[in-house]
């Protein structure tokens, strides 16, 4: 008999509740893919560094847990009180409690198992797509291969029969201490507001604005440059944020009320009084949720912007960096043998040696004042490049040549800073070098591997050859950074990290002995070492790669978790009170509203409900990204950072949006079942 | 035979100030195989009283003897199985489970109980009750009449010491409230089935062997018909 | 005295060839601006039908309905809802007030419906409230008031609109005898006071009692009518139970 009754509530429920279901199944197999991510070893073999992939979805993925735990407890509470006659009728018959109890654990563990196996082969698909993006990052083949990882199933299995036993657990207390009373006359209790005093509300949504504007200026401060960022600044931002976050969503509904209700004018205007009161009454009780889906989706939007603002620049520094395939430096020029080995193992597509000049200051690094590296030039001497050698360059590098007079030079520094050597250079149009007074011909700032001091550290100046040739050089004889000599080579295809280690290994076995003998006996050196002085961008790439995979995966596999939960949350609080918009709508129907504008009238209910948990979160999120963007202006554009956050909450709005049209889908249909 | 005895039953909600007195020291007795109505404006106190009688509710203080049994004596889970065994609830909102057809919902005591059900007494109801016909239905599939019938139906399958009904005609048109009173009439006649109705419809009044009025939580008046 | 509605042999019929239900089965008659008539008969035999077709909530299958000189029966669909919100005033089983909004906001929704100014929807509602004797307690929400001021609140709803004719539905049907005294007395006031028309369906003899006129209605055709003129309302509702003990005698589900 309790089993009849559990499963046909289970089929019940799954109806009623299907956006709840779905996103449930969603979850189980969002978590799952990732486990099986985590478990997968073609993912941990693509590179040292994806080790660490691992355990961060471990790491997040008990965040997730928690959110999904707390989605899942909220929905059973939730079904729990708008079935409460059912269950007072239950009680009123003779059932007792206990077996209550089971009746609905037993439901909802068997929409959990139907949940749980959809979620799992759906997340096998998502497994697959997710590997064949991540091996396509990584320039590695793959075979698409029916790989069923038992431990991730044991894992996401042994997830979320915890989450559900636990919210299970709860509710069951709960059920065991209502009355038949309170359960039988739940529904006409009416809400409570949550603060009464309109004047204490006013002081709370204003003390909540104060709070966010203080929060921001902590941000802008902590962030102005790499070097501020403390750890506990950033808290007390994070902190305040929060509590700013709650307080808003406590006191909006009576703001609302004030604005809409307490005048006369607007509440009689169109219909606004209809909709607003809808509104308020359910705002009361779901201020604390709306302040959690607040703050959830905040996090979303900074994270995940951040973490893409670190991608990207991380990947513009590699190209900063490292516009040539491989970099060689050296004392001694003799690159014969390495160009021998290269030849043999890459597609070389030009190869060129050259060497980098050392003299006195020109003065010119007073280029660098206003700019982040304003501080960073700790040596004192500049570097000078031949026009031969750099026209050379420019051609391999696909850019157009230069050309100088005699009295004239140019200089080649960072992209990011280009525009404000250009400034300088209009105010200083001159520099002095051996006492040769030199017109700045131009700046150029495309790519020229300047980050990591192959051709100059952020700025190189490039004079005539006949200059070059007459220059008095600073004599850094003996100094071990004295790479003077470089060689670069560009190959039609990019290297891997496997080229690199071995091309270490090569260079290693030319310089320094594998074997030496000692007391008579030949001891054998297993160096693996990789060397300072040798780079390539392959396998520069892979370090960061592996980087900026882990780091994205994870921003949208916790954000997407987020956002779905947070908008089945809200469809499912308008949806399982349709019976009660039903009414409303259907009065309104019979007073004589007619069918369009009932269907407008619906559409902005949900609308707005749908909006103000997120509202605060963008008008917060954006000038926080902004903020905090600011330390990556070294290697990144306003603009780039513009675009990252427009991306990132064009995704946000398309999955809650989807979710919003599949709610007014529903909702439009609850109210008007049964009518003609 | 004594089958229902209430002795200075009191419920009081609030405090102080807000105190409010629902039941206020109601005593009175009913015999086996009567057909009380207790009758009374809305807000007298009758629904509360109701409850008490039923064991849904518990008494600020007093005692409710059913069939002999003090039973607010007794824990909930057994309050609960004496319940499901010797009181049938009709209410206003018929109350039927939306998952279960007409005859699934009619035994759902006797299942609860685990005991088998009496399959002439299941038809002999069905056939009272005029719902033969419509014995795979669901609740949504009936009208407002036809689920009443279900819950007397309900109600009396187990032939509780006492039935209980609040206001079973309140949702109803007159036709229908009229086949329900007259149910209720005949299940009291024929199976000598104690009834207590509270209500406010004067025609069921009519009907009763006695009528109990409630004012303010107090006993007015109590007279035979 | 003029007309106010004006209905002529209407049918409604239901469902298909081989199972055809008839709901009205030819049904005419005139309604005076003023009038308080009543509506009676059993389940099934086609009053709430009868209502929700003179409250353009359902179509006639055949035949006309005129309010004031204006056939209810030709309007667009596009225009019904705006017929109904200008024309109409209703009064509910069970108040249906809605409780979200206060007292006043309740009364005010047939305004706002229609759109009309904040300043005179907010004077109109004063002055209704104040006749209804409900003025105290505007500011109050519908769970806080007591159910005779609810009653108050829908009657007020209903007639704020000053609509050409009031169509109450059962609207002693969930209330105790005192409760329903009141809201009877009320719709009387209403009636003879504020000169509204009002059509009100029942099945209980006692609300019937206190129309001016009532129609009875068998198998969707009008069985018999009667008038108060001058009796008294014990008289008319003694009337009232001869004609139904006449009707009741054949019972039948139409469904």
């Amino acid at each position: 008999m309790l089993g009849k009754l559990s499963l046909r509530n289970a089929k019940r429920q799954a109806k009623d509740y299907i956006i709840y279901f779905i996103t449930i199944t969603i979850a189980v197999a969002l978590i799952f893919s990732f486990n099986s991510l985590a478990f997968s070893e073609d993912i941990s073999e693509l590179s040292q560094s994806m080790k660490y992939f691992k355990t961060s979805i471990m790491i997040m993925s008990v965040i997730i847990i928690i959110v999904i735990a707390w989605l899942v407890n909220y929905t059973m509470s939730f079904i729990l009180e708008k079935r409460s006659k059912e269950f007072a009728t239950y009680q009123i018959l003779g059932i007792e409690k206990k077996d209550i109890s089971n009746i609905f654990m037993l439901e909802n563990i068997l929409i959990g198992i139907v949940a749980l196996a959809f979620g799992i082969v759906i997340g096998t698909i998502l497994y697959q797509i997710l590997t064949i993006i991540i091996m396509n990052i990584f320039a590695q083949p793959y075979q698409i291969t029916i790989d069923f990882n038992l431990k991730a199933v044991g894992l996401t299995a042994a997830y979320f029969m915890g989450i559900f036993f636990i919210a299970l657990l709860n509710n069951r207390r709960k059920l065991k201490k209502t009355k038949i009373n309170e359960l039988l006359y739940a529904e006409k209790k009416n809400e409570n507001h949550l603060l009464k005093k309109s004047l204490g509300n006013t002081i709370i949504f204003l003390i909540s604005i104060v709070l966010f504007i203080t929060a921001l200026v902590i941000i802008g401060d902590t962030f102005k440059d790499g070097n501020s960022v403390k750890g506990n600044s950033t808290l007390i931002a994070i902190f305040l944020t929060i509590v700013g976050i709650y307080l808003f969503y406590i006191s909006i509904s009576s703001f609302i009320t004030k604005r809409y209700l307490n005048n006369k004018n607007r509440k009689y205007k169109k219909d606004n009084m209809f909709l607003f009161r809808n509104l308020t009454s359910k705002i009361n009780t779901m201020s604390v949720t709306m302040g959690t889906l607040a703050m959830l989706f905040t996090f979303i939007i900074i994270g995940c912007s951040i973490a893409m603002l670190m991608n990207a620049m991380l990947n513009n520094e590699i190209e900063m960096g490292y516009p040539f395939e491989i970099m060689i430096s050296s004392a001694d020029g003799d690159f014969s043998k390495y160009k021998e080995y290269i030849e043999k193992n890459a597609k070389v597509k030009g190869m060129y040696e050259y060497e980098i000049l050392k003299i006195n200051e020109t003065g010119i690094s007073n280029g660098l004042k206003g700019t982040p590296f304003e501080e960073n030039k700790w040596y004192d001497y500049d570097e000078v490049m031949k026009l031969s050698d750099y026209n050379y360059l420019r051609k391999m590098l696909g850019y157009e040549e230069s050309t100088l007079q005699e009295d004239e030079i140019i200089v080649q520094c960072l992209r990011t800073i280009e525009k404000d050597f250009e400034k300088y250079v209009k105010e200083n149009n001159t520099i002095v070098i051996d006492q040769q007074e030199y017109k700045i011909k131009e700046v150029n700032g495309e790519n020229f591997a300047q980050t990591i001091s192959f051709n100059g550290y952020i700025y190189l100046i490039i004079v005539p050859d006949e200059v070059a040739n007459t220059l008095t050089e600073i004599d850094l004889e003996g100094e071990s950074y004295n790479f003077r000599y470089k060689f670069v080579v560009q190959t039609e295809e990019k290297t891997d990290e496997r080229f690199y280690d071995e091309l270490c290994q090569f260079i290693l076995k030319e310089e320094i002995p594998q074997t030496e003998i000692i007391d008579g006996e030949e001891i054998e050196y297993n160096l693996e070492i990789s060397l300072g002085n040798v780079t390539t961008k392959g396998e520069r790439l892979t370090q960061v790669k592996s980087f900026y995979t882990i780091i994205s995966f994870l921003a949208f596999y916790v954000s997407l978790v987020f956002a779905i939960a947070s908008a089945t949350i809200l469809a499912i609080q308008q949806l399982s009170d349709s019976e009660k918009y039903k009414y409303r709508y259907q009065l309104l129907r019979k007073l004589g509203v007619d069918e369009t504008r009932l269907n407008k009238m619906i559409f902005k209910q949900l609308f707005i409900y749908f909006i103000l948990p997120v509202f605060i979160p963008v008008l917060i999120s954006i000038p926080a990204v902004f903020l905090v963007g600011r330390i990556f202006l070294v290697a990144v554009t306003l603009g780039d950072i513009a675009l990252n956050i427009g991306i990132i909450l064009g995704l946000l709005f398309l999955v809650y949006g989807v979710y919003f049209i599949a709610t007014y889908v529903q909702f439009e249909r609850n109210i008007k079942e049964g009518t003609r | 035979m004594e089958i229902l005895r209430v002795e200075n039953l009191k419920k009081i909600y609030g405090k102080g100030e807000n105190e409010v007195k629902a039941v206020d020291n109601v005593s009175f007795s009913i015999e086996k195989g009567e057909f009380v109505a207790i009758v009374g404006a809305s807000g007298s106190g009758k629904s509360t009283l109701l409850h008490l009688i039923g064991g849904v509710d518990r008494p600020t203080s007093g005692k409710v003897y059913i069939d002999g049994k003090d039973i607010y004596s007794l824990d909930d889970e057994n309050l609960a199985i004496f319940r499901r065994r010797q009181v049938g609830l009709i209410y206003q909102f018929y109350n039927l489970i939306p998952i279960l057809n007409v005859e699934e919902n009619i035994t759902l005591p006797c299942d609860l109980d685990g005991k088998k059900v009496d399959q002439d007494r299941l038809e002999e109801l069905l056939k009272t009750l005029k719902l033969e016909n419509r014995r795979k239905h669901l609740p949504n599939e009936l009208s407002g009449g036809q689920q009443q019938r279900v819950s007397i139906g309900r109600a009396i399958i187990n032939s509780p010491a006492i039935m209980l009904a609040d206001e079973p005609t309140g949702n109803l048109d007159s036709k229908a409230s009229e086949e329900i009173i007259s149910l209720l009439r005949l299940s009291n006649k024929k199976y000598n089935q104690t009834v207590i109705v509270i209500t406010h419809d004067e025609k069921i009044a009519l009907e009763a062997d006695r009528v109990i009025t409630i004012d303010d939580g107090k006993i007015m008046k109590d007279e035979r018909n | 005295m003029s007309e106010m509605l004006k209905v002529e042999h209407i049918e409604k019929y239901y469902g298909n060839k081989d199972n055809i239900t008839k709901a009205i089965d030819d049904i005419s008659f005139v309604v005076q601006n003023g009038e308080f008539i009543g509506i009676m008969g059993a389940s099934g035999s086609g009053k709430t039908t009868l209502l929700n077709c003179i409250s353009t909530i359902d179509n006639v299958s055949a035949g006309h309905i005129f309010l004031e000189n204006q056939d209810i029966t030709e309007i667009k669909e596009e225009n019904i809802a705006k017929f109904r919100r200008e024309n109409l005033g209703f009064i509910f089983q069970d108040f249906n007030l809605l409780d979200t909004l206060k007292i006043e906001e309740n009364i005010a929704l047939s305004l706002t419906i229609n759109k009309k100014d904040a300043k005179e929807i907010d004077q109109k509602v004063k002055e209704i409230s104040k006749k209804l004797g409900i003025d105290a307690i505007l500011d109050k929400f519908p769970y806080q008031v007591s159910g005779g001021q609810k009653q108050r609140c829908a009657c007020a709803r209903a007639i704020v609109n000053k609509p050409k004719i009031i169509l109450a539905d059962e609207p002693t049907g969930a209330l105790d005898s005192k409760s329903a005294n009141d809201l009877l007395s009320l719709m009387e006031e209403m009636n003879q006071k504020m000169q509204a028309t009002i059509l009100m369906v029942t099945h209980d003899p006692f609300s019937a009692s206190y129309c001016n006129r009532i129609l009875f209605l068998k198998d969707g055709k009008i069985f018999n009518e009667i008038i108060k003129g001058e009796k008294t309302r014990k008289e008319f509702y003694n009337e009232i139970l001869d004609v139904l003990a006449l009707l009741g005698g054949d019972t039948r589900d139409v469904r």
